[in-house]
């Protein structure tokens, strides 16, 4: 093998931007070899996307600041070329689907950096079927960005970068906005471009089980500054450094390292399924695989009673004509904490809305507490049924924590002494009361939300709906708000959470509901439904890798565990706590 | 709630095949026909051809609709004021002394009594309401049945600095986004018990006040994040840059723009040379 060629340089770079308090980098030197897949990873706030934009010149040029140091793209300096010259040769795709596509057709999206960089229109013509085939998305060439999927859109977006012929593709999170059938597009697009192409890819990402799989090379970032560069194996196999950096390891590198912490020696920790599969295979070959069956799990508490929510035979044709929701019924009972599944335009958000008449029912009820939604306005609902959506801006309009949180309770009248009780509660709840006098929106991300969720606490709803709570959030800010559902739960609230991340919920959720072409296809508790790959497969959603070495663990047996605690414990002999 | 959004047509007729320029004459020429003329009688029948040609191309019957519906407090607004207080403007109009009456307050009335409303203010604010109809009827007509790619090489061809086409595109792209986001806010706000079903016009202005913050930050954020990805593709604003598509006029172009060109000339003749669309001329369309 010949040696690595060099395509793009970071030399001792630090940088703030003009009125940051400290450097978002620091003293980063790196290098990028031609053909490699390198992985950024690291929590929010570490300087992924600072870094992102540095290698196409983006920081400084356009956002001043300060600079030090240097850093190099095939050669040119960054300080010293211009941001188009550079965009020549670094293609860059944002997070963010919808604002990353400034055209309004396929082929123009994809024209416009060609047009701008003045090639001639009988290139652009040819380059623009080729980029198209490279992230399958021919024949589209007419069609309206707005008709594409979140992943098609990010495919687009990656089709764009391509036309430009760029010797380096820079991605940051672009699978954090989607669904895991848009996430799984992107990853196998990135991974064909590399492998086949050996186009060069520099991909930020949170998503730990794809970057383990795909990456060449990984580099972590903290605070501003690089403390760790290696392979996927090399990273990755230190969870408790990764655990103590807000970060998640891939599942199979957490079950193995308990593994070996329960006294079972792993002399190499798996970080990718396929890995950890054989290496289970291997135990059991070797007839060193004994494994403690479970024995005991709660069982599953079984609803009895009036149901608080009841949906029957619902409904829902969009004006489009689309069928969102065809023949939905289901109960949901007091101080029941449900998951609610599917992948993006299964009908998961069209029916929660129903629950508060943010949509009427083309056909079918809804009950809250026994009464038609029909019958009550949207305020009259919301006092029973809080709903936490994906983004805490949009639901922020006031200038002061305190007037947020107060904002329903004067809306609803309450008697002045009720509202400051309330308020208070809520904020003290949510540990926001020294804040009451500032502007939310002054506040971090992870503060705004909390912000609405105790706005929406302070009318005492029965059910709180989380819908896409962790969208968008690193490992730390998504327990946070998980955190929350779950204190709320234990206080006696009905908790309904829409998300894409199922390993995040064996910890938080009791019961499944999995969601395909506005129908129910299973309605069952987790640990059933995390159990049924097929079904899941079926609506593109897959199972957290435990599942997958938990079915790996019994000759004749399924068992049912859900996360790398319970299937270390199994596999190092160790009983699991509870009560079948 | 609903909102008036931009759209696209989707009936694909022979005026959707024609070129940006031809139309732009044709909005900038109905603009100003519109803009000269005073007559009510003739905005009417101007009003009611661009609304014929709108529902002629496509424009749905329910937009139209629902422009007329939001215009129509101030068009009401309108009627009253011109009715009861445009006695001077229509004596330098046509020269009147004394001026039709519709009707008269009894004169015990308090505030109001003898105020007496007349035929020819009613008539002046008519041509002001068809005026602001044409005008804004003429948008539809000409932006929704055009791609936005084909507005931008028409547009610059018709020596359009690119710069103020990539900005007008650029909101004709995004402001269906903006959109959204007003409707998600105000989702927001009745889920924290605000009755948008109950409420009376005054309230629902303060609330729209209360959208403005987070709009208009989360538009900022927007803006900001569009110009990174702008310069990420190279965007300099420059017109030194090469385009997809070309633009070519063809025949039935040419006859749109003849066709215009000439009730264009016909108008402004008609009017300065006979006084035909003043207020008042001719007198054999004069209705009151």
């Amino acid at each position: 093998m010949g040696t690595p060629t060099l395509i793009a340089t970071l030399d001792k770079v630090s940088y703030m931007y003009p009125r940051s308090p400290e450097p978002v980098l620091k003293d980063i030197s790196l290098e990028i070899y031609k053909g490699e897949f390198l992985g950024v990873i690291g929590p929010t706030g570490a300087g992924k996307t600072t870094l992102c934009l540095t290698l196409n010149g983006i920081v400084p040029q356009f956002f001043g600041g300060r600079f030090f140091g240097h850093a190099t793209v095939v050669g040119l300096d960054t300080l010293d070329h211009p941001i188009s010259t550079l965009a020549r040769h670094v293609g860059t795709v944002f997070e963010d689907p919808e604002t990353q596509i400034t055209a309004t057709s396929v082929e123009n999206e994809i024209a416009f950096a060609l047009e701008n960089l003045k090639v001639p229109r009988e290139e652009i013509r040819a380059r623009i079927p080729r980029v198209l085939e490279a992230v399958r998305l021919e024949g589209t060439e007419k069609k309206h960005p707005h008709e594409l999927s979140g992943g098609q859109k990010q495919r687009l977006a990656i089709a764009a970068a391509l036309a430009l012929q760029p010797e380096l593709l820079v991605l940051d999170e672009p699978t954090s906005q989607l669904d895991p059938v848009g996430a799984q597009e992107v990853f196998a697009t990135v991974r064909e471009l590399n492998r086949e192409l050996g186009v060069t890819i520099v991909m930020a990402s949170h998503a730990a089980e794809e970057m383990a799989e795909y990456a060449d090379r990984l580099i972590l970032l903290a605070h501003g500054a690089l403390v760790k560069t290696g392979t996927p194996d090399e990273l990755y196999n230190a969870v408790a450094y990764l655990e103590a950096n807000d970060l998640r390891p891939p599942q199979v590198a957490s079950t193995f390292s308990l593994i070996n912490k329960a006294g079972r020696a792993v002399p190499k920790i798996p970080v990718r399924l396929e890995e950890g599969l054989q290496t289970l295979a291997a135990w059991r070959q070797k007839a060193q695989l004994h494994v403690q069956p479970p024995t005991a799990f709660p069982r599953p508490r079984i609803p009895s009673g009036e149901p608080l929510l009841s949906v029957k035979d619902l409904h829902h044709i969009y004006s489009n004509g689309t069928h969102a929701l065809a023949g939905v019924s289901l109960d949901i009972h007091k101080g029941e904490y449900v998951l609610i599944i599917g992948q993006n335009g299964a009908g998961k958000s069209t029916l929660v809305k129903h629950f508060l008449r943010l949509l009427e029912p083309t056909q079918g009820r809804v009950l809250v507490g026994g009464v038609d939604t029909r019958t009550l306005t949207v305020g009259e609902l919301a006092q029973r049924i809080g709903y936490v959506t994906q983004n805490p801006d949009n639901q922020i309009f006031n200038a002061t924590v305190w007037d947020e949180v107060t904002f329903a309770l004067k809306n609803l009248k309450y008697p002045r002494e009720e509202v400051v009780a309330r308020a208070t509660e809520s904020l003290e709840a949510m540990g926001l009361l020294a804040e009451r006098d500032q502007h939310p929106l002054a506040l971090p991300k992870g503060d705004r939300a909390r912000v609405v969720i105790a706005a929406i606490l302070a009318m005492r709803p029965e059910i709180i709906i989380f819908d896409e709570p962790t969208t968008g959030q690193d490992y730390r800010g998504a327990k946070y708000i998980l955190e929350i559902s779950r204190k709320l739960h234990a206080s006696g609230k009905t908790v309904i959470v829409i998300t894409h991340h199922l390993y995040l919920m064996p910890e938080y959720a009791e019961r499944v509901i999995v969601m395909g072409k506005g129908t129910i296809l299973l309605d069952a508790p987790i640990r059933q439904a995390y159990h049924e790959i097929e079904l899941l497969n079926s609506t593109y959603l897959t199972p957290p890798q435990a599942v997958f070495l938990a079915r790996a663990l019994g000759d004749r047996h399924t068992y049912p565990l859900l996360t790398p605690r319970e299937v270390a414990a199994c596999v190092a002999g160790q009983p699991i706590e509870g009560e079948i | 709630m609903s909102t008036l959004t931009l759209q696209t047509v989707e009936r694909d007729s022979f005026f959707t095949h024609l070129d940006f320029r031809p139309k732009l004459f044709m909005m900038a020429t109905i603009t100003i026909v519109a803009f000269v003329w005073e007559n009510p009688v003739m905005e009417c029948l101007l009003t009611l051809a661009v609304m014929l040609a709108c529902l002629a191309v496509g424009v749905k019957f329910s937009y139209i609709r629902k422009l007329v519906v939001i215009m129509l407090p101030f068009d009401i607004l309108l009627i009253v004021t011109q009715g009861f207080f445009a006695e001077a403007l229509i004596r330098s109009r046509t020269g009147q002394t004394a001026l039709t009456p519709l009707f008269t307050f009894p004169a015990h009335w308090f505030w109001v009594g003898g105020a007496s409303m007349s035929v020819e203010g009613v008539a002046y604010a008519m041509n002001v309401v068809f005026k602001t109809l044409t005008m804004t009827l003429v948008i539809p007509l000409g932006i929704f049945t055009t791609d936005v790619n084909t507005m931008i090489v028409g547009m610059v061809q018709a020596r359009i600095p690119y710069k103020l086409a990539f900005i007008f595109s650029s909101t004709l792209r995004f402001f269906p986004l903006l959109f959204e986001e007003i409707q998600s806010i105000i989702e927001a706000q009745r889920l924290r018990g605000l009755a948008f079903e109950t409420m009376g016009p005054v309230k629902r202005v303060r609330v729209y006040a209360k959208v403005a913050v987070p709009l208009i930050l989360g538009a900022m954020v927007k803006s900001q994040m569009l110009e990174v990805v702008l310069q990420s593709k190279a965007f300099s604003g420059s017109p030194d840059r090469t385009y997809l598509h070309e633009s070519r006029l063809g025949v039935g172009d040419y006859i749109l723009f003849a066709f215009f060109a000439l009730f264009f000339v016909a108008a402004i003749v008609a009017y300065f040379g006979w006084g035909i669309g003043r207020f008042g001329k001719p007198v054999f369309i004069n209705w009151f």
